[in-house]
């Protein structure tokens, strides 16, 4: 009897426990709530990019837990966006859409991606408790994977635009700190680094996205210009956006012949092998040029947020979110949001940092033993001052890009003038914004 | 004594090949006809209309679209004749008598930039014309050339990359011409002059017209649609300075998804193949 009751009041405290357990969300397992769909095969697209090698290489761990298998797709960052775009419009495989964060509003209004909130209604069960998306820095969650107010995607291989320098470089000319404003890069570093087969620095500026995102807008927001202005019209021909493009101009006798075809790859393989001082790049290299496979100025490589401008640091700001895809079907839909949330959890993001991707949650930042991560600092600062629209994230950005690629080359080889590129720019960037309905009021000012 | 072949046998014979042809052939283009008279992008599918010849229209009027093809023209015009002119001076080497070993050496190697991807000969070319570690400075005795980063000078490896790899077919196709030549003729013509420029002029180059035009159109084709070579090797820069039609077209359809556009351009370079094609036949023949 007595036994009896022992029973019964260990079952009772057991429920208790367990009920107080499941509501609080301690009993959530990535196992169980992803039993329903083992089997289940997402299919996604990756870069060749440091960060996806890191997930790529925590993946076994995920397949093995949840049965899902994980179809990665691997294209070069430039083919990425036709293979997904012809992929959706075609219908095809593609369960999960990598978004950079001048696509999203392209896949949005096209109705290619699913919100976040919708998915999370529609398999309750398979949402982590511990998500806390508020752990997403709030300026990368809404540039990469919000549109019009609505989170579609989460942070998954996150930029921001870093200075790298060579600390023994700069150490030989007598500077033991690296500039703080494009000025000082210009008129004290380029002259002092530059010389003998050397250069101060390497702004990166084919013809292509490359143009566009790492060069020519970069170039602009520092010095207070943008694309366009609050009407939507071209803001390139502003005092502000024409001292920034000037200022590139005067830079580039600082930098190696032909910089109209360095893409990543040039680029930081000169700053890997000594050859430029100083570069602005992504904090997704990091983990090349301090690699001595892959670096020879490994030893000597630190790293500051970019230089500041008369308007202020505005850094370059890009990036990935994934999303769901609505194409997919409702077991892949949940094998997607799992991997998903998986990839950009807070339980992983240590791991993905080590294994060289940059995670977008803040907590991991504030964890200790970050030392050897010297991007860190300057990365949690530079996503404080970034600015979202840094290129506009409207759905006309493919349009807008390709005409910013071919004249923003043209400005830099010096077949036309910094006005008369901005010019044709705005004409034709405003060609395009009038026949998608932004002037006639069919469609509201994005940004 | 023929027998009237029914028309079931030959609709049997013949049909699956049209059908075949008309599908990969036919279709498409008809395709491209219709979404070249539609506003049709890929990222805007809601809005797909009617336009009609608005399209065209732009093209025509379109200065990048002109500029594009007159660098696709001076292209053709530097290294169409280059082509010509070594691969005729190829051909004639290998015509000599004598030398058998060395000459069959000679005719497999010319096989060999015809048969590398045009891909792979644009990666070819970022290596070795790569201003710092590239053999091409480093044999013209460490020059500091920038090849690809200079609009002139990218022009300029485009030229001679196509040159490399499409003059041993010029020469194949000269040499075939060549062995043409009636012996008999050949050798009846050498007694009447010692000029070899002669003996070519009234003797061989009847013989190689056929030949040659057909190098003129499949070339000129082939220019007019090149693009693997170019878009792995300098993406069509640096600015636009190798940026020929092909790749206009790619740019516009596949990265801008304008497919409207992109079809138009498309169309109206296949009228300007199909004329130039006409015009080499008729030129060429008559003067045969």
């Amino acid at each position: 009897m007595k036994m009896l009751r022992n029973i019964s009041c260990l079952t009772i405290l057991l429920s208790f426990f367990g009920t107080i357990a499941f509501a609080s969300g301690m009993v959530w397992s990535l196992k169980e709530a992803a039993k329903p769909y083992e089997g289940t095969t997402v299919d996604v697209v990756f870069l060749l990019r440091p960060g996806y090698e890191a997930i790529e290489a925590m993946l076994p761990a995920f397949e093995e837990e949840t049965g899902i298998s994980i179809n990665i797709i691997k294209h070069p960052y430039e083919n990425a966006l036709g293979e997904q775009v012809r992929d959706f419009v075609a219908g095809g495989d593609l369960d999960i859409a990598l978004i950079d964060l001048v696509w999203i509003g392209n896949f949005a209004e096209n109705e290619w991606i699913v919100p976040l909130a919708d998915i999370q209604a529609k398999f309750p069960d398979i949402v982590d408790p511990d998500l806390d998306i508020d752990d997403f820095f709030p300026l990368v969650l809404n540039a990469f994977g919000g549109w019009n107010d609505v989170v579609y995607g989460l942070p998954f291989d996150n930029y921001s635009g870093l200075l790298f320098y060579n600390r023994c470089t700069l150490q030989e000319s007598g500077f033991d700190t690296p500039p703080q404003t494009w000025e000082e890069l210009k008129d004290v570093y380029g002259p002092a680094l530059t010389g003998d087969g050397k250069y101060a620095f390497a702004l990166q500026s084919k013809r292509n996205e490359t143009q566009s995102a790492d060069s020519f807008a970069r170039m602009l927001w520092p010095f207070g210009g943008s694309f366009l202005d609050a009407d939507f019209r071209s803001n390139l021909n502003s005092a502000e956006s024409q001292a920034g493009l000037k200022f590139r101009q005067d830079l580039m006798q600082y930098m190696p012949d032909g910089i109209v075809a360095y893409d990543h790859a040039e680029t930081v393989n000169a700053f890997s092998q000594g050859d430029v001082a100083m570069i602005t790049e992504w904090s997704a290299f990091y983990s090349t040029v301090v690699s001595p496979d892959t670096s020879k100025v490994a030893d000597c490589v630190e790293i500051a947020p970019e230089p500041k401008g008369p308007a202020g640091r505005k850094p370059a700001l890009g990036g990935f979110s994934l999303a769901v895809a609505s194409q997919a079907d409702e077991a892949e839909q949940a094998a997607a949001y799992l991997f998903i949330q998986w990839a950009t959890s807070k339980a992983n993001a240590r791991e993905y940092l080590e294994r060289g991707g940059v995670p977008a949650r803040q907590s991991v930042y504030m964890q200790d033993g970050l030392e050897d991560f010297k991007f860190v600092p300057a990365l949690v600062e530079s996503w404080q001052d970034g600015v979202p629209e840094f290129r506009p994230r409207f759905a006309e950005w493919p349009e807008i890009t390709e005409i910013v690629q071919e004249w923003g080359t043209k400005i830099m080889l010096g077949e036309v003038t910094t006005e008369e590129g901005a010019q044709e720019i705005g004409t034709r960037m405003e060609d395009v914004l009038e026949a998608a309905g932004y002037y006639s009021g069919d469609k509201p000012l994005a940004q | 004594m023929y027998r009237q072949v029914p028309r079931k046998t030959i609709f049997t014979f013949i049909g699956p090949a049209v059908i075949g042809l008309a599908m990969v052939g036919i279709a498409p283009l008809l395709y491209a006809v219709w979404t070249s008279l539609h506003f049709y992008n890929l990222t805007k599918l809601k809005r797909v209309e009617f336009i009609g010849l608005e399209n065209y229209w732009k093209v025509l009027t379109d200065e990048v679209f002109w500029q594009a093809m007159g660098r696709t023209f001076f292209l053709l015009g530097t290294a169409l004749p280059l082509q010509i002119a070594l691969g005729l001076i190829i051909a004639l080497v290998l015509h000599q008598p004598g030398l058998t070993m060395l000459k069959t050496l000679g005719r497999l190697s010319l096989v060999l930039p015809m048969a590398t991807t045009y891909a792979v000969v644009g990666l070819l070319g970022q290596v070795m014309f790569n201003q710092k570690f590239g053999v091409v400075n480093q044999l013209l005795g460490g020059a500091n050339i920038n090849w690809i980063g200079d609009p002139n000078n990218a022009f300029f490896m485009i030229i001679f990359w196509d040159v490399w790899q499409w003059t041993p077919f010029v020469a194949l196709v000269l040499l075939a011409g060549l062995t043409m030549v009636p012996i008999e003729i050949e050798e009846a013509a050498r007694l009447e002059t010692k000029s070899n420029w002669i003996l070519l002029r009234f003797v061989q180059l009847p013989f190689l017209v056929p030949g040659l035009v057909a190098v003129l159109i499949l070339r000129t084709a082939d220019t007019l649609k090149l693009f693997d070579m170019v878009f792995t090797l300098t993406r069509g820069g640096p600015g636009s300075s190798t940026e020929f039609i092909s790749l206009m077209i790619q740019r516009v359809g596949f990265r801008g998804f304008d497919q409207g556009l992109a079809s138009a351009q498309a169309i109206i370079l296949l009228i300007i193949t199909i004329v130039l094609a006409q015009l080499y036949i008729r030129v060429f023949y008559k003067e045969v």
